[in-house]
């Protein structure tokens, strides 16, 4: 069999079009940064006598027109490899990326349910509906979704175990036949071998996995202490603000890397120091959950204790298993090696996240309806939990959005090194480590998860973006 | 202002004490010592021999005495060996026993002794800081004046389609961690088999193998363009976007204020105002933004020296880290705390001195 | 290179005993010089007892010009008293100071450097060393009996922390006090020591040749050379920064018995990191490397560099530790084996640049080699025997170091233990720690580098409860079998008893150990002499470029 092409039978007939698309995309930067150069503007439009509009169209408009245009063709190009990788059933026609796209079939059309009920109810789903009045928010939303997608489905999208190895493929470039498939396997390495032979999409695919089981959860952790903590600080002030701010900037001075290459040895595993601090910081999310019910159900006995009960019981069922790897039902436990990543990513990000929502709670604890709780005789945290927190949500859900960036960026920093992943783990880090060895001979088994990382982080920041724009329009 | 400063200061030396603190339990804690006994005397010593050598080498005592002697408040230990040989923190080769000093610690300017190196800490910091700083100073000189451009041409007119593309280029700058731009680097600029250097170099335009170098070792002797742009715009890249946005950010703050929309209304030509009245105002917030950068580019020198083979502090540092050398780990902390906190306060300081709104009685 | 050309015996009993046994086919040429040399026979005098050409390593070695600085990347570690050096590494920094009685050549064969010559009695007990004349050490003093007695006397001294010279000198440590014993080091005059062993013992020489063996001065036994830089070496260390460079010069204050032609030598430390050496060498960083593995031998040759092969004994096993649970258990050590086919782990693991091993840990090139029926690998028949000795469910955790081929090889066998149907683990630990416990993890793998003899080996990891026994073996039968193996200096008698003890380490299935190693070493085309050496050994002495 022979190596498939990167664009099958569409190839002839779409990539003259993609590299005129590029050509042209190319010469309409130039003409324009030369003609605005030269002193050219942009038309402006001007509004006739008879309320007309008409539209001085200069060299600038039409360098930028061919230049939008241009993009259109490309994504137009793009989108028909992925619609001809779905309807052509032969590899050889498919090519490499007809073949991925056709591989990703489940995450298409989970995206296009998604987008298609989102945009229908827009205006019923309030600031995430907003999301798709603005088209860096649906891109940013769009990449984020689709990792996401990946990552749920992985298990069929993947076309072989991400540490399956099959000797004769190793360092192999992108669509390399099998030698001799098994009845039923896959019939090709679509992004090649890796240097032990393993296939370099599947380890990909399955690395969005790894790297969104860890990252927003570990996220949202941090949010949990951060918040926890920085309410009081920010609402009481005095010598709990004090101290606590000591501690906040006190973390934050530590350099990263250096709190990482602490932390994350099998020494410190040893010596259950990631017990002791997994001990203390899992215990936030059950202080708030505890409290938020309590403080919103004091006056309805009943209702307050069932829900208490079971946050406690939820809670400490998690908290046993998370951080004691002691869980009762024996469901729940987390490997000393991951417990460690994910307390100390933790453990990095909550000191940002409680001077983020101090500062919040600093400016909204002056407003008018706060003072109206208090005169009501509400309890301070009522008011923090339920008066100021759902009015502090918009800079928050920003941030959460770009704090999963930076913890996954953090995961492959910590992958990069070395720390703390078990050594087959697909997830991007490790691989773009492994990969980088022999980087400059066989670039094809780090570009994929460099790639993806980047896309991923990219699609979180645009989402923020997309999410911080239209917020402010409230 | 002197007390605010004071007080600053007071402040920063109790963080640093914290900070020295849990570095010193944390490389201090057993495993770790034991682990230190190994690599220095044998990789076979039995639990009781590990005891005897810690013992011997001055790691016995309580945990917060030994971090006395570290900073030089208590007595450095001595200890007399079954043949009279007295040994000690304060006594080497150098100094014998009876001219060293009673306490040899931070506060005597004694980094102590690295255990992997076989060398004074001293006598290896300084050289690695220097490399860095060299590192770090290319690095500003390319990120600050790219990101203050990118970010005022931005912010200058907010929604734009120029504000657009450029705001997409930052928000990707900071979605490119170091050690995915430095491998894409490596492959497109610095490989003689893939990228373009094997083009280039049959078309006979380059002279070596590959463009740009993808070690930065020479560069330690010699800093020349095509040994250090590689790890420079590896780091530059990253950062920029951040200090773009904030610049963009401050700069579209401005653009909508009040003086500014008189000055237009006057008549004033829009570049005059970008240069003469947004300009100054719109560069305050990026200040701190730019100071508070140092301590964050810490993560991304030690991975640009470790990709790149650049023997500077964020090299040492991991192999201090790696190896548990701890004295050599304990003085890379200093310094990197040392540049967080003067940093903070530098631009803390500069703020106030910046910013015509607040003024400190 | 006349002067260093070394002046042994013409000829010994054994040896021409040996002579015959080359030419009726029983022994390799290989064999033949090892056997010989290490008797005391001179190259030249063994090549001459076989009817060869005398083809002493000396002979291949061109003569460079003199002058000149040579940059080689290799690992620079902080040195300490040679007798415990770990790493040849160490050993090639000082080797520009403090030299060696004997060196080891890469066609097997051994010759004198600070020895004239030496010789040994007929049932291998007495040994009689002559040094060279004219030796001084930079210090100004003479090199004499005295010097090599103390060295002698400092390397038997089994008290010493981590003195791996003590277990090289066998018979001549007193159990009873852990140092030399009485009488077995003689100053005969001052140009002459005796050796005397208890029992017949084959592996002074190849001991003595060894990396830790180097010779310090006879008031200076147990220091680190860094610190006083006393040898009889041509060169002087000027600058020494762990984990960055060495820079070695010519001593203009010393006048060197031989000949040597650089003027300065660097060594680089690149890290542990093989591609960070081929960006290294893409920079014109150096000239030439210490070792280059894997897929970086054909890049290093792609871009116009010199490659040297030698094929060795070096290895690397995979072993469990028979300490842990469960692989005290025969069935399950026997089942792992099978699982593992050596020729994946040869592909996968260093590129099928070597050559299969049979797990027992001696290579076809040792004298002693005796052949076994093949091994079967038959992974369904390996997890039926698993399931019937109760382990089935056991999670096998490897450990391997984080280093190209030796990990390549452990992910090769975790690959194929799984494909077996075995729940497999992997763990990989950093170099930096990994050597920490290198000998108590209960499933891991190491690599071993060559040695002469594979009693030897034996003698280093397999004998009961010694230092380097990683297996967690104990088998007092296969300890008085080595012990028997150990007195025979007849190669076909001593290989009879080695096909035993290949068995029993096949049978009580100790290790896997999938193939031998051939080793790399690239240089610039205008690096002379700079060959590889199955023992990584760099002698700088001889290394020259051409302006």
């Amino acid at each position: 069999m022979d190596l498939l092409t990167w664009t099958g039978a569409l190839g002839p007939i779409l990539n003259p079009l993609m590299l005129a698309a590029v050509a042209v995309f190319l010469l309409g930067l130039i003409g324009n940064f030369v003609l605005t150069l030269a002193g050219q503007q942009a038309g402006e439009v001007q509004i006739n006598a008879d309320h007309t509009l008409t539209i001085n169209r200069t060299p600038v408009d039409y360098a930028l027109m061919a230049m939008k245009y241009a993009v259109l063709l490309f994504l137009a190009c793009c989108l028909a490899y992925i619609i001809g990788g779905l309807v052509q059933s032969d590899p050889m026609d498919q090519g490499i990326l007809g073949a991925m796209g056709r591989r990703f079939l489940p995450v298409w059309i989970a995206l296009i349910v998604l987008f298609a009920l989102s945009i229908t109810f827009k205006r019923k789903l309030g600031l995430y509906g907003k999301l798709f009045d603005s088209l860096i928010g649906m891109i940013g939303f769009g990449l984020v979704m689709f990792w996401m997608f990946t990552a749920i489905f992985a298990g069929t999208i993947i076309t072989f175990g991400p540490i399956d190895v099959i000797s004769q493929m190793r360092n192999e470039v992108p669509g390399t036949p099998l030698p001799n498939p098994d009845d039923g396997a896959y019939l090709y390495y679509l992004l090649g071998g890796d240097n032990l032979g393993r296939d370099v999409f599947s380890r990909m695919v399955m690395g969005a996995r790894e790297v969104l089981k860890i990252a927003p959860a570990a996220t949202l952790f941090a949010f949990m202490v951060g918040i926890t903590l920085g309410l009081p600080a920010g609402y009481f002030g005095g010598k709990l603000d004090t101290v606590l701010t000591f501690i906040a900037n006190l973390v934050l001075a530590f350099p990263v890397i250096l709190l990482f290459y602490l932390l994350v040895t099998p020494e410190i595993v040893d010596a259950g120091i990631p017990t002791y601090m997994a001990a203390v910081l899992f215990l936030f999310p059950i202080i708030f959950f505890v409290v938020l019910f309590n403080s919103r159900y004091h006056t309805q006995p009943t209702k307050r204790l069932a829900y208490i009960a079971i946050s406690l019981v939820i809670g400490f069922w998690l908290y046993s298993g998370l951080a004691f790897n002691a869980d009762p039902l024996g469901l729940i436990s987390m490997p000393g090696n991951i417990l460690i990543v994910f307390v100390s990513v933790v453990f990095v990000n909550s000191p940002t996240v409680f001077r983020i929502v101090r500062g919040i709670v600093l400016d909204i604890k002056t407003r008018d309806y706060v003072a109206a709780g208090q005169t009501r005789g509400e309890g301070p945290w009522y008011i923090m939990l339920w008066e100021i927190l759902p009015n502090a949500r918009g800079p928050l859900i920003v941030d959460f959005c770009l704090r999963i960036g930076y913890t996954t960026i953090l995961l492959g920093t910590l992958g990069f090194f070395g720390l703390g992943v078990s050594p087959e783990s697909p997830d991007w880090g490790s691989t773009i480590n492994e990969g980088r060895r022999l980087l400059t001979i066989y670039p094809h088994p780090a570009l994929p998860p460099a790639l993806a990382l980047m896309s991923l982080v990219l699609g979180l920041n645009l989402l923020a973006d997309g999410l911080r724009e239209e917020s402010l329009k409230d | 202002m002197g007390l605010f400063i004071l007080r600053r200061f007071g402040v920063m030396i109790l963080t640093a004490l914290c900070l020295t603190f849990v570095v010193f339990f944390l490389t201090n804690l057993y495993p770790n010592l034991e682990k230190l006994a190994k690599t220095q005397g044998n990789a076979r010593m039995t639990d009781a021999e590990v005891a005897s050598w810690l013992d011997r080498n001055g790691y016995g005592g309580p945990l917060i005495v030994r971090y006395g002697e570290w900073l030089g408040v208590v007595p450095g230990w001595t200890r007399e060996g079954a043949d009279g040989e007295v040994t000690g923190r304060c006594i080497d080769a150098a100094t014998p026993a009876e001219e060293a000093p009673t306490f040899c610690g931070l506060l005597q300017g004694d980094l102590g002794y690295s255990t992997v190196s076989d060398d004074e800490v001293s006598n290896i910091i300084g050289g690695r800081l220097a490399l860095t700083g060299v590192l770090m100073f290319w690095a500003f000189a390319v990120m600050v004046p790219a990101a203050l451009i990118i970010g005022v041409l931005a912010g200058m007119k907010e929604g734009s389609r120029l504000d657009r593309s450029l705001s997409t280029v930052s928000i990707a700058s900071t979605a490119t961690p170091e050690y995915v731009s430095g491998v894409i680097f490596i492959v497109l600029l610095a490989s003689s088999t893939a990228g373009i250097s094997p083009w280039l170099s049959e078309m006979g335009w380059i002279e070596g193998r590959t463009l740009f170098l993808g070690s930065a070792r020479s560069a330690m002797d010699d800093v020349t363009f095509w040994n250090f742009t590689l790890p420079v715009m590896t780091i530059a890249l990253y950062g920029m976007g951040y200090i773009a946005r904030m610049t963009r950010a401050s700069m579209a703050e401005v653009m909508t204020a009040q003086y500014i929309r008189t000055a237009r209304l006057k008549g004033v030509s829009f570049r005059n105002i970008v240069l003469k009245h947004a300009l100054r105002n719109a560069l305050i917030a990026p200040f701190t933004v730019i100071m508070l950068q140092f301590p964050w580019l810490l993560t991304g020198v030690v991975i640009v020296e470790t990709l790149f083979n650049y023997n500077g502090f964020g090299w040492t540092l991991v192999q201090a880290a790696s190896n548990n050398d701890i004295e050599l780990l304990l003085a890379c902390s200093i310094v990197a705390v040392f540049v967080v906190l003067v940093t903070q306060l530098i631009s803390d300081i500069g703020y106030v001195f910046l910013n015509p709104r607040i003024r400190i009685s | 290179m006349t002067d260093t050309q070394h002046r042994g015996l013409t000829t010994h009993p054994v040896a021409e005993m040996y002579a015959q046994e080359y030419k009726d086919g029983k022994l390799s040429r290989r064999e033949f010089l090892v056997r010989s040399t290490a008797l005391g026979v001179s190259a030249a005098a063994a090549y001459s007892l076989i009817g060869a050409t005398p083809v002493a390593a000396e002979a291949h070695r061109a003569t460079p010009p003199m002058g000149g600085t040579l940059r080689i990347q290799m690992e620079v570690r902080a040195l300490k008293d040679p007798r415990t050096y770990d790493w040849s590494q160490m050993a090639n920094v000082s080797r520009g100071i403090l030299e060696y009685l004997i060196e080891y050549n890469a066609d097997g064969s051994f010759n004198g450097v600070l020895l004239d010559s030496w010789e040994a009695n007929e049932d291998a007990t007495q040994y009689t060393l002559r040094l060279r004349e004219g030796v001084k050490w930079n210090n100004g003093d003479d090199f004499t009996a005295e010097d090599v007695a103390a060295n002698f006397i400092g390397w038997c001294d089994s008290t010493v922390e981590g003195n791996s010279m003590a277990a090289r000198m066998g018979g001549l440590v007193d159990p009873d006090t852990g140092v030399a014993r009485e009488g077995a080091i003689e100053v005969v005059d001052p140009l002459t020591v005796r050796i005397t062993y208890p029992a017949p013992d084959i592996t002074l020489v190849p001991g003595i040749a060894d990396y830790p063996s180097a010779v310090q001065h006879r008031d200076l036994i147990g220091t680190n050379p860094l610190d006083h830089g006393v040898g009889t070496g041509a060169y002087r260390i000027t600058d020494y920064e762990v984990g960055v460079q060495a820079r070695l010069e010519k001593n203009p204050d010393h006048e060197y018995w031989g000949n040597t032609y650089l003027d300065e030598v660097i060594f680089i430390d690149l890290g542990q990191d093989p591609a960070a050496w081929f960006a290294g060498a893409e920079a014109d960083e150096f000239d030439m490397t210490y070792e280059t593995v894997g897929e970086f031998i054909d890049l290093f040759s792609a871009i116009g560099w010199t490659q040297s092969e030698v094929t060795t004994a070096a290895t690397v096993v995979i072993r469990p530790n028979q300490n842990s649970e469960p692989y005290d258990n025969q069935m399950v050590r026997k089942a792992i084996q099978m699982a593992v086919d050596p020729q994946v782990c040869l592909d996968l693991g260093i590129n099928g640049q070597g050559t299969l091993g049979e797990h027992h840990h001696v290579c076809p090139i040792h004298p002693e080699y005796a052949e076994l029926p093949p091994l079967t690998v038959d992974p369904d028949a390996a997890y039926a025997m698993l399931q019937e000795s109760g382990h089935a469910d056991h999670v096998f955790e490897i450990v391997s170091i984080d280093d190209d081929y030796r990990r390549n090889t452990t992910d090769a066998v975790a690959a194929q233990l799984r494909d077996a149907g075995f729940n497999v683990e992997r763990t990989v630990i950093p170099g930096s720690t990994f050597w920490n416990d290198w000998t108590t993890y209960p499933f891991s793998s190491t690599n071993w580098n060559h040695r002469e003899l594979g009693v030897i080996i034996y003698n280093l990891a397999y004998r009961s409860g010694v230092a380097w026994n990683e297996f967690g073996y104990a088998n007092p039968e296969f300890d008085a079998l080595l012990d028997q193996a150990n007195g025979i200096l007849d190669a076909e008698a001593r290989s009879e008893v080695m096909a035993q003890l290949e068995s029993i380490l096949q049978e009580d299935a100790v290790t896997l150990q999938p193939y031998w190693r051939s080793l790399f070493r690239h240089h610039k085309p205008e690096v002379i002499n700079a060959d590889m050496h199955p023992k990584f050994e760099i002698n700088i002495h001889y290394l020259g470029i051409e302006a």
